[in-house]
């Protein structure tokens, strides 16, 4: 025939197709979701994707005939839309493979069903004896892990030292705080004074002695501790409502409020009015995470020169604590990545998170963004000096209590400081809202005492 | 005789089905899609909704949530700030509702007394609130109410604090009426110019003032639209929560501006730190739904809804 010529081409560009096929390699696509939703903490996601690239050349190696693909996202919107995303997938059975989220979330997951017990699978993988090991407390509920600490940080108190140096200290006076605030001689009454004379003095503007954060979040739990709170008890895994720490804590932002010490509307703000005036040099004492450093340098002070300004001016230490001799304290909240129980590939996953936990990748992210390393070996790669500088919190630190009713009690907490800074109650009666809303939304859950 | 009598209905019952099949066949096809849109987006929902009121659906209970009857709407009975939110809600609704109706209608009247062209730009302009996106709105709102020295609102009464945190309500009835005044503003505006022009030159010679022919002409002629804004604003009042949620939050404190549809959002849907109940959100909502049909009902009886509707008397060929 005419056209044999023709079909033995077709046939032979058919097998050309099929052929190869048969030998590829099986592209697994894994979906990682991560969040900052700081922009500098973009390696939560791309160190996977690095981690992806070295499993995928050591998976080469041994010919099983798989790869990775990682796809996903990084969300710098905030914690409210992503967890919500999340909740969505996990019930659509379309969850990502590795999602990573702050530590708190995996009682409430774990509780919920959503996420799966790791503890079987760690110890086939050696880069994970290598994490801190107080950091694993972090992640468990119930007896089990349930995450991998992916990163961790401190909330120190920052002071401004040009500020503190024009109300009168020396510097040898300023270069002693973080001593004094550590060994428990310079108390929350300390700061009132202090920042009570600068706003007298014009030093600082009325408002401006002591910034927190303006939105809802975990730091009120350690400010709330500072004052001798207790929040958890371990022996009956309930949560606990101390009602004289918190009168004392609410007193304190009441007088700070009268005393025009903080701004009355603190908490009905956005971010960029926290860091303007904090990168203007014009606020005295702020709480913060460390990660505020690495914000404040890229994103508020370039045209400052940075790092430079922020060592020159600003000084850091752990919170105060009520009262004198008492411990200083400070609040880690790890990151963590989990492992769905919808995800088909868990064994996978587990394997690329410990491809992901090593100590170049944990420094390129805690350099990056200053956060905090969660391995131990860490340590000698990382040059960053602010790192050096903060890691001492550590020694202070505390994380927040496992239990999947954390959430009502923090948004009990928050409406009592926001009631007691705005002035709709006084400090007595925020305390007996705050402990009515409490034992009315987590029942016999918590412990007022 | 009596078998006729009985015949009769047998032979009409299968020709009677026939005809009436004919003559509601063509319009109920014509109204299908209609139909199955609101089955589905309105109906749907609620029933949904009080289903979900009727169980503990949360983040916890998420994958197997239990049957739990009535146990939602006893915690919402027993909430202490239930009231205060329905204070709330009712303030915010009022107070909102007046400045809508009264400067839509202020504004309609003016802006038909001036002419026709100055009259449009000025109707343009008023419609600007209600073209942006809200929380371009809101953003704009916040810059004029910043504390001193930033703020242009401060700056104009002299006062330290944002306007927004010092006056919530004030801010969220202002922010939220000049959106709401531009629906009652165009629907007024154009009942005003379907009156002819007759009854204005009549009252003229007749001697009458400004004011009185607004008070004896335009507005009885104004009164199905009156109705008519009144009924829709309260409703989409009630339900409707986004300005406060981006202007105050609710707040400031335990809630002081939080109203009903609000507090229900922030039980189901707001989740910042990772756990809500839809239950219990769901059932504030269904409260909501049979609030709002109660109003409904209310406003069409005071009204006298079928009078609007029915047949006119006179009929003009």
């Amino acid at each position: 025939m005419r056209h044999k010529w023709l079909v033995a081409v077709m046939v032979l560009a058919v097998l050309a197709l099929v052929l190869p096929q048969a030998s590829a390699q099986r592209v697994v696509v894994m979906k990682v979701w991560a969040i900052g939703p700081d922009n500098p903490s973009v390696n939560r996601f791309n160190n996977v994707v690095t981690a992806a690239d070295r499993l995928n050349a050591e998976l080469r190696r041994e010919g099983a005939g798989v790869q990775i693909k990682v796809e996903g996202s990084f969300d710098t919107t905030g914690w409210d839309s992503y967890l919500r995303r999340a909740l969505l997938a996990f019930q659509s059975g379309d969850a990502p493979d590795i999602i990573q989220a702050a530590h708190p979330q995996t009682a409430t997951w774990a509780a919920a069903g959503f996420i799966i017990a790791l503890d079987e699978m760690i110890p086939k993988y050696r880069q994970f004896n290598d994490v801190v090991p107080s950091l694993w407390d972090a992640v468990k509920f119930k007896g089990k892990i349930w995450g991998i600490p992916q990163d961790t940080e401190a909330r120190p108190i920052y002071f401004n030292k040009a500020l503190l140096r024009r109300l009168g200290w020396t510097d040898q006076q300023i270069a002693e705080l973080p001593g004094r605030i550590t060994r428990g001689d310079f108390t929350w009454d300390d700061v009132m004074v202090t920042a009570r004379d600068a706003v007298q003095k014009n030093v600082v503007e009325r408002g401006k002695g002591y910034y927190h954060r303006p939105t809802p979040g975990p730091d009120f739990l350690q400010w709330y501790r500072s004052h001798g709170g207790r929040d958890f008890e371990a022996a009956s895994g309930k949560l606990v409502f101390t009602k004289e720490a918190a009168l004392r804590y609410f007193r304190w932002l009441r007088t700070a409020v009268d005393q025009g010490v903080l701004e009355r509307d603190r908490l009905n703000n956005e971010w960029p009015r926290f860091f303007q005036p904090v990168s203007d040099g014009k606020v005295l004492f702020f709480s913060g995470g460390t990660w505020n450093w690495a914000e404040l340098e890229r994103e508020w002070l370039n045209a400052k020169g940075g790092d430079e300004w922020l060592f020159a001016n600003i000084g850091f230490a752990p919170h105060p604590t009520w009262r004198k001799g008492g411990r200083a304290i400070t609040m880690s909240q790890p990151q963590a990545y989990m492992i769905p129980v919808a995800s088909k590939n868990k064994d996978l996953a587990i394997r690329l998170i410990a491809y992901t936990t090593v100590p170049d990748l944990d420094a390129k992210h805690a350099v990056g963004s200053a956060h905090l390393p969660v391995l131990s070996s860490t340590a000698r790669l990382v040059k960053d000096r602010f790192l050096k500088e903060v890691s001492y919190l550590l020694n202070f630190t505390t994380f927040q209590p496992p239990h999947a009713n954390l959430a009502e009690w923090h948004g009990a907490l928050f409406r009592g400081v926001s009631a007691v800074e705005s002035g709709q109650a006084t400090p007595e009666q925020a305390v007996d809202l705050v402990a009515a809303e409490m034992q009315r939304t987590i029942r016999d859950q918590v412990i007022i005492e | 005789m009596q078998s006729q009598a009985e015949a009769t209905p047998v032979r009409a019952g299968p020709v009677v089905r026939a005809a009436l099949l004919q003559r509601y066949a063509a319009p109920a096809i014509f109204l299908l899609p209609a139909t199955v849109l609101i089955v589905l987006f309105f109906l749907v929902p609620v029933f949904t909704t009080l289903y979900l009121s009727m169980t503990d659906i949360s983040v916890l209970t998420f994958r197997n949530p239990q049957w739990a009857g009535l146990e939602n709407y006893r915690t919402l009975l027993q909430d202490p700030f239930l009231g205060k939110i329905m204070l709330n809600t009712a303030r915010y609704v009022g107070f909102t509702l007046l400045f809508n109706v009264g400067m839509g209608l202020v504004l309609a009247l003016l802006s038909t007394s001036v002419p026709e062209r100055y009259g449009n730009q000025m109707r343009a302009v008023w419609l600007l609130p209600r073209i942006l996106p809200p929380v371009v709105y809101v953003l704009i709102w916040q810059g004029l109410s910043r504390d001193a020295p930033f703020g242009l609102i401060s700056s104009l009464t002299g006062s330290e604090r944002s306007f927004i945190s010092g006056h919530p309500w004030a801010a969220i009835v202002l922010a939220n009426g000049m959106v709401g005044a531009s629906f009652g503003l165009l629907i007024f505006t154009s009942a005003i110019r379907s009156i002819s022009q007759d009854l204005f030159y009549a009252a003229a010679v007749d001697g009458a003032t400004t004011l009185q022919t607004i008070r004896r002409i335009v507005l009885p002629m104004l009164k199905w639209p009156i109705l008519f804004v009144t009924a829709y604003q309260t409703l989409s009042l009630l339900t409707s929560f986004e300005y406060i949620l981006l202007l105050t939050q609710g707040g400031p404190g335990f809630f002081t501006t939080t109203v009903w549809s609000l507090h229900a959002y922030n039980l189901a849907l707001s989740n910042y730190f990772g756990n809500v109940q839809f239950g219990l959100g769901a059932a504030m909502a269904a409260v909501l739904v049979v609030i709002g049909i109660i109003v409904s009902v209310l406003y069409l009886r005071i009204f006298n809804f079928r009078a609007l509707v029915a047949e006119p008397k006179i009929e003009v060929n």
